[in-house]
């Protein structure tokens, strides 16, 4: 079962100045991470990514994802908070009426460009990875995981 | 364990045996693999939720369907992954898929089991307009989810000869299509030009076009006036185009050097499929013996791996009606002879640059055929994986016929990993 976003993640979603950045993996399960990607909150409390390119690394690891039950990381980071979303590629929108919206508002926007496919990302788990709260955890919960001069008198 | 379907199958696996069996298979291709094998009935509440305005519904098209009728029900599938399923409607005594609702979504059952939530496809702003000439633009060109397809001519000279290839029912279905729909059986360029110019205003919608008719043997050279068409009409739809060359395909009879060099030179066409059909000449001259009569297996193929010279690598495919190999009493004794027979005759067209795809025959009532039945899935994802497995070997592109600009070949969906 989906893990739905919270407010803060959609407000930090629709913030143009927000780094997003999807991780994938491919068959050897080595790491391929894009940042910049366009990536917003889709209407059934999904996410959904917009891939430009149909030859991408990205999107042949979204392929293998939902074929064979892999999950994506995404990081969305602005101004001091930072998040990530563990997800499961649930749907890859080539065609529809999702599909040509998007298509029709990205060529609006940027001109005489291509949109390969929608792909649709269900949230699974979101964990702050905000520096304070990284902070608060660690001073709180793992007490032995600093250095000793940092409380030295 | 073992399945025994529609009574008179052999024991075979199912979907869950065989995805457990092949765990470096995608499910959903084998999952549309066994749709296809199988075919879909629409159960009542399924098509109560149909929706005319949006979704698309059986279209004219080459070739007939497993129940022989033409019914106003949808075109057919796609899975999540954005995998699309050709199929068509078939008798419940065949132990089809049903298509159901569930939770207000389409979905697939078998058994009165949930398999996977699935989408109609959407039918384009275009097959609500006429041409200026009167004719259901629906009629001229038909559409999959991304590809619009032109079936300029739907007779084929080989059947005049009562040479038709005997899985086939091109012509049954069009004398069918046309007294029933009214469908022409030869388009005028005109018409094809202004569909597609009216179908290329819904942006996004298309990624192909693909022209494929009958074989015509006439001319000064046997497939000269089929060339001669298939030019006319490629030039009709490149007046809609900016560039010269477009994203296309053609499946044709197999042509010379000359006649390949013309349609090249003259026309916006991006590759060339000629289809072998089964990948084993004894078998070929039995199966389709127009074919083998006029041009003979060895020089259909050689034809093909000439094309290469000119379309260019990864650009020149055939196509085989897998499973029809199997048809008794010529074809192979076991699916093993001929898995093996037929990857050894691929593998020597990958080397040469020419890649091979297969279509799950479906045996149609109106061919030669109709009483025969087709291969188990086991087979049909050895298959996929193994012809697969010669793309990645010789690096070779299947682009323009994958899982978007076709949609019919569970090998070529694997090749979206390429």
């Amino acid at each position: 079962m989906g893990t739905p976003l919270t407010q803060e993640l959609l407000t930090l979603l629709a913030d143009g100045a927000t780094t997003k950045v999807l991780a994938t993996i491919d068959e050897n399960g080595s790491p391929h991470a894009v940042a910049g990607v366009p990536l917003h909150a889709g209407d059934t409390g999904n996410l959904l990514y917009s891939e430009y390119f149909e030859s991408s690394a990205t999107s042949k690891n979204l392929t293998r994802s939902i074929w064979f039950d892999g999950i994506v990381a995404i990081t969305l980071s602005n101004a001091g908070q930072s998040f990530q979303i563990k997800g499961r590629p649930l749907k890859n929108h080539i065609t529809g009426p999702l599909f040509l919206k998007l298509y029709q508002e990205i060529r609006a926007i940027q001109g005489n460009v291509n949109l390969a496919a929608v792909w649709e990302i269900e949230p699974l788990e979101i964990i702050d990875e905000s520096l304070d709260t990284r902070r608060k955890y660690e001073d709180t919960k793992r007490p032995f995981f600093t250095h000793l001069d940092r409380i030295a008198r | 364990m073992a399945q025994k379907e529609a009574g008179k199958r052999k024991p075979e696996l199912a979907l869950a045996e065989v995805v457990a069996k092949y765990p470096g298979f995608p499910r959903l291709i084998a999952l549309k693999i066994d749709v296809q094998r199988r075919g879909v009935h629409y159960t009542e509440r399924a098509l109560a939720a149909v929706d005319y305005t949006i979704h698309q519904m059986r279209s004219p098209y080459l070739f007939g369907s497993r129940d022989g009728q033409i019914k106003d029900l949808p075109e057919s599938l796609l899975l999540r992954d954005g995998t699309t399923i050709l199929t068509d409607p078939t008798p419940l005594d065949q132990n089809p898929y049903h298509v159901d609702l569930i939770d207000g979504k389409f979905a697939l059952v078998d058994k009165g089991e949930f398999v996977e939530f699935t989408d109609l496809w959407p039918k384009p702003l275009y097959y609500d307009k006429k041409t200026s000439t009167g004719i259901p633009m629906s009629h001229i060109a038909s559409a999959r989810p991304q590809r619009l397809n032109v079936f300029q001519s739907s007779y084929c000279h080989f059947w005049a000869e009562d040479q038709g290839c005997k899985f086939c029912d091109i012509v049954t279905h069009t004398k069918q299509q046309k007294n029933e729909k009214g469908v022409p059986t030869r388009l005028k360029p005109s018409d094809i030009s202004e569909t597609i110019r009216e179908a290329l205003k819904e942006p996004g919608r298309f990624t192909n076009i693909c022209l494929t008719s009958g074989s015509v043997l006439k001319g000064k050279e046997l497939f000269d006036q089929e060339v001669d068409f298939y030019i006319e009409t490629l030039q009709a739809i490149g007046e809609n185009f900016t560039t010269k060359k477009f994203p296309s395909q053609l499946i044709s009879s197999s042509f010379n050097e000359k006649q390949l060099a013309r349609l090249y030179e003259n026309s916006g066409l991006m590759s060339y499929t000629s289809d072998l059909e089964v990948l084993n000449e004894d078998v070929f001259n039995w199966v389709c013996p127009g074919k083998a009569s006029k041009l003979g297996y060895q020089e259909w193929k050689n034809r093909l791996v000439r094309a290469v010279d000119i379309f260019g690598r990864g650009n020149v495919g055939t196509g085989l009606v897998s499973g029809s190999e199997l048809a008794q009493p010529h074809g192979f004794k076991s699916e093993s002879d001929a898995l093996k027979a037929t990857l050894e005759e691929a593998e020597y067209l990958a080397e040469r640059g020419v890649t091979t795809v297969y279509i799950v025959w479906v045996p149609r009532p109106g061919s030669y055929f109709h009483d025969q039945q087709n291969a188990s899935l086991e087979y049909y994802v050895q298959k996929a994986q193994g012809l697969h497995d010669l793309r990645v070997k010789y690096k070779l592109g299947v682009d323009f016929d994958d899982y978007r600009r076709c949609g019919n070949h569970p090998d070529s969906d694997l090749s979206r990993l390429l």
